[in-house]
C-alpha cells in the first residue's frame, strides 16, 4: 500500500489519453465544424458559415439516401452472416472427437486466412478471380453442381449479394475464434446431464450452448456490426461502388463528396451523420447487452 | 452391446461428415487466394478456366518481373515496412503502459469512465477521421509524410491493443506485485521487471496484430501519404488503378500476392499467438 503514495497511475494512462485526443479529438470536432460551412478542397481559404444546410439537403439527396439503404443492407448482412457462419463452424469445431486434436489446431491456423488477408487484395481478388462470371471460382463450382451462376458484380441484382459474401468472408475468422474459445467454457457435465435426459446434439447445441454463450454472441455482433458499417477498404476495391451505385455505401459516399466532388463541407456533413448512426447503434446495443447481464 | 456398436457407427458417421465440413470451410477460407497465387503465374492471355489456372499449362514469371519493374514492388514494400514497424513500436509504447496504468487507477468510476472512452473510439467509421486529419496534418506541417499515417495508425489500433493487454494485466496475481514492493522495487520497477516480463505472451500477441493490422490498411494511407510514403496496399491500387484491370489479371495476381503471401505465411506460423490475442479479455467476458 506504501506504494501508492510514490505511484501516480496518471503518468502512465495520461500519454495515451493525450494522443487519443489530439489525433481523434481534433479531427472530430474539425469534421463538425466543417460540416455547418460550405468549403471546397481546392479553396480553403472560402469557407461560408451555412449552419444546417448541408445537413438539410443530405436528406433530400436521392444519391444519399440510396447510400443509407445499401450501408443498412451490407451491415446487416454482413453481420449476420458472419456470425452464423461463425457459429456453425465454431460448434463443430468444439464437438467431442474434433475439439483439442491436432486436426483441430491445423484447421483454426488456415481459418484465420480471411482475417490476415489485406482487404484492397481481396476485393482484386474476389473482382478478377472469385465472382468473374465466365471464368470465376464461384461460378466454377456452381457449374459442378450443374447450375448457371449470375454475372454476380456486374448485374444491379447481384453485386451486393456478391459484396456482402466477400466481407462477411474476412469478418467470420473473427467470429469463429470467439465462438470457439467461449464454448470451451460450457461445462462438459451439463452437455453429458442433458443428453441423459434425451437432449443430444442440435437440442443441447439449442437450448444449452447458445444460451450460455449468448454474451459472446452480442459481443461479436456490435464488433461485426460496426467494422462493417464503416468498411471502405474492401468495397473500394472491389466493386468502387457500383454497379449504378448499388454498393455505394456511406464510406465510399463520403470519399465521393469529399475528394471527387471536391465538396468538403457536404463530405463532413456525411461523415458526422454517420457518427451519429454509430453512436445511437452502440449506445442501443450496449444498454441491451447490460440489461442482458442484470437479468442472469 | 447392439446399442453401443450402432452408437459407434453413427459416431463415426457423424465424425465424418463433421469433418467433411470443416474441409469444405477449409477449401472457402483458403481457395480464393490459391487461385490468385496460380493465377499470378500464367499467361493472362490464357486465362479461361479454374482448372486451367490451377494447372501449369502457360507458366511464367513475366508478371512478378512486371510487378518489380513497373509497379516499383520495393519502392511500397520499404514504406509498408516503414510504417508497419513503426506504427508497432508507438502502439507498444503507448499502450502497454495505458492499460497498465488504468488497472491501477484508485477509483473504479474513473477506471471505467477511461476504458469506456477508450473503447468507444473503436466505433468511428474511420473516413469520418481520414479527411480532416489530412487537413490536421497539413496545419502541422506533417502531411504526406509515413509520421502522419503512423499516428493514424496508433489512433486506429489504440483502443484494441489496451483492451488486449487490459485481459492480460488483470490475470496477474496481486501477490507477486506486494511481495516486489516489500522487496524494495520502484513503482517503475514492478511494472518494467515484475509485470511486463509476466505479460509477455500478451505483448507478442499485440506486436504481431498491431504489424498485420498496420500492414494491411489502406484507407488512412490512401488520404494521408504522399508518393514517398505510400505502402504496398496503395501501391497496387496505383498499378492497377485506371487502366483497364480485367487486361491485366496476371499482373494484379502477381502484385496481390506479393502483398498477402508473406502477411499469410507470417500469420499461419505464429498463429499461436493471434488465437490467444484475439480469444483473451472476449472470452472471460
Amino acid at each position: 500500500m506504501s506504494s501508492r503514495r510514490h505511484f501516480n497511475p496518471w503518468a502512465f494512462v495520461l500519454p495515451g489519453v493525450i494522443a487519443g485526443v489530439v489525433i481523434l479529438g481534433f479531427p472530430v470536432a474539425q469534421a463538425l465544424w466543417t460540416s455547418l460551412h460550405r468549403l471546397r478542397l481546392y479553396r480553403l481559404h472560402d469557407q461560408v458559415w451555412v449552419g444546417l444546410e448541408n445537413y438539410a439537403r443530405l436528406w433530400q439527396d436521392p444519391l444519399f439516401i440510396l447510400s443509407v439503404r445499401s450501408t443498412i443492407t451490407f451491415t446487416l448482412g454482413c453481420t449476420v452472416l458472419s456470425v452464423i457462419a461463425g457459429l456453425a463452424v465454431a460448434s463443430v469445431m468444439s464437438t467431442r472427437g474434433i475439439r483439442g486434436t491436432t486436426a483441430a489446431r491445423f484447421f483454426m491456423a488456415f481459418y484465420l486466412v480471411p482475417f490476415v488477408a489485406t482487404q484492397v487484395v481481396v476485393g482484386m481478388m474476389g473482382r478478377l478471380y472469385v465472382w468473374e462470371p465466365e471464368y470465376g471460382l464461384v461460378n466454377f463450382v456452381l457449374g459442378l453442381f450443374g447450375a448457371d451462376g449470375p454475372m454476380w458484380l456486374i448485374s444491379r441484382d447481384t453485386a451486393m449479394g456478391a459484396t456482402i459474401v466477400t466481407n462477411a468472408w474476412r469478418l467470420t475468422p473473427l467470429a469463429v475464434l470467439i465462438f470457439y474459445a467461449a464454448l470451451a467454457t460450457v461445462p462438459e457435465e451439463l452437455l453429458e446431464s442433458a443428453e441423459v435426459d434425451g437432449a443430444g446434439g442440435w437440442k443441447a447445441f439449442a437450448l444449452i450452448k447458445l444460451p450460455l454463450i449468448r454474451y459472446h454472441i452480442g459481443f461479436v455482433s456490435l464488433i461485426q456490426l460496426t467494422s462493417a458499417f464503416r468498411e471502405f477498404d474492401t468495397v473500394f476495391a472491389l466493386t468502387g461502388g457500383g454497379p449504378g451505385r448499388t454498393t455505394n455505401v456511406l464510406s465510399l459516399l463520403v470519399y465521393n463528396e469529399g475528394i471527387s466532388a471536391a465538396n468538403l463541407g457536404m463530405a463532413n456533413a456525411i461523415s458526422f451523420t454517420m457518427l451519429l448512426i454509430v453512436a445511437v447503434i452502440s449506445l442501443i446495443y450496449m444498454r441491451l447487452a447490460r440489461l442482458g447481464e442484470l437479468g442472469q | 452391446m447392439r446399442t453401443t456398436s450402432a452408437y459407434k457407427w453413427r459416431d463415426a458417421g457423424g465424425l465424418a461428415l463433421r469433418y467433411a465440413f470443416l474441409l469444405a470451410w477449409l477449401a472457402v477460407c483458403v481457395m480464393p487466394v490459391v487461385v490468385l497465387v496460380m493465377g499470378s503465374l500464367k499467361d493472362t492471355a490464357l486465362f479461361q478456366s479454374i482448372p486451367q489456372v490451377l494447372s501449369l499449362r502457360g507458366f511464367t514469371l513475366e508478371n512478378y518481373v512486371r510487378s518489380f519493374q513497373q509497379g516499383n514492388y520495393l519502392h511500397f514494400l520499404r514504406n509498408s515496412m516503414i510504417i508497419s514497424f513503426s506504427a508497432l513500436f508507438v502502439v507498444l509504447i503507448v499502450c502497454t503502459p495505458m492499460a497498465y496504468g488504468i488497472t491501477k487507477l484508485a477509483s473504479p468510476k474513473t477506471r471505467n469512465l477511461i476504458v469506456f472512452s477508450v473503447l468507444a473510439t473503436r466505433f468511428l467509421p474511420y473516413v469520418v477521421l481520414a479527411l480532416p486529419m489530412y487537413l490536421f496534418f497539413a496545419r502541422i506541417g506533417i502531411q504526406g509524410t509515413v509520421v502522419g499515417v503512423v499516428l493514424a495508425h496508433l489512433a486506429m489500433q489504440m483502443p484494441f491493443i489496451v483492451w488486449l493487454m487490459l485481459g492480460f494485466f488483470a490475470g496477474i496475481p496481486h501477490e507477486v506485485e506486494e511481495a516486489a514492493v516489500i522487496d524494495g522495487a520502484s513503482p517503475f520497477g514492478v511494472f518494467w521487471r515484475i509485470c511486463l516480463p509476466m505479460v509477455l505472451p500478451g505483448l507478442n500477441a499485440s506486436a504481431i496484430l498491431a504489424f498485420i493490422i498496420s500492414y494491411n490498411e489502406f484507407l488512412f494511407a490512401f488520404f494521408l501519404a504522399g508518393y514517398d510514403a505510400q505502402p504496398l496496399t496503395v501501391g497496387i491500387t496505383r498499378f492497377v488503378g485506371g487502366a483497364d484491370v480485367g487486361a491485366q489479371y496476371g499482373v494484379v495476381a502477381a502484385y496481390g500476392t506479393l502483398i498477402i503471401l508473406p502477411i499469410i505465411v507470417f500469420a499461419l506460423v505464429v498463429n499461436r499467438y493471434i488465437v490467444s490475442g484475439l480469444t483473451q479479455g472476449a472470452v472471460k467476458g
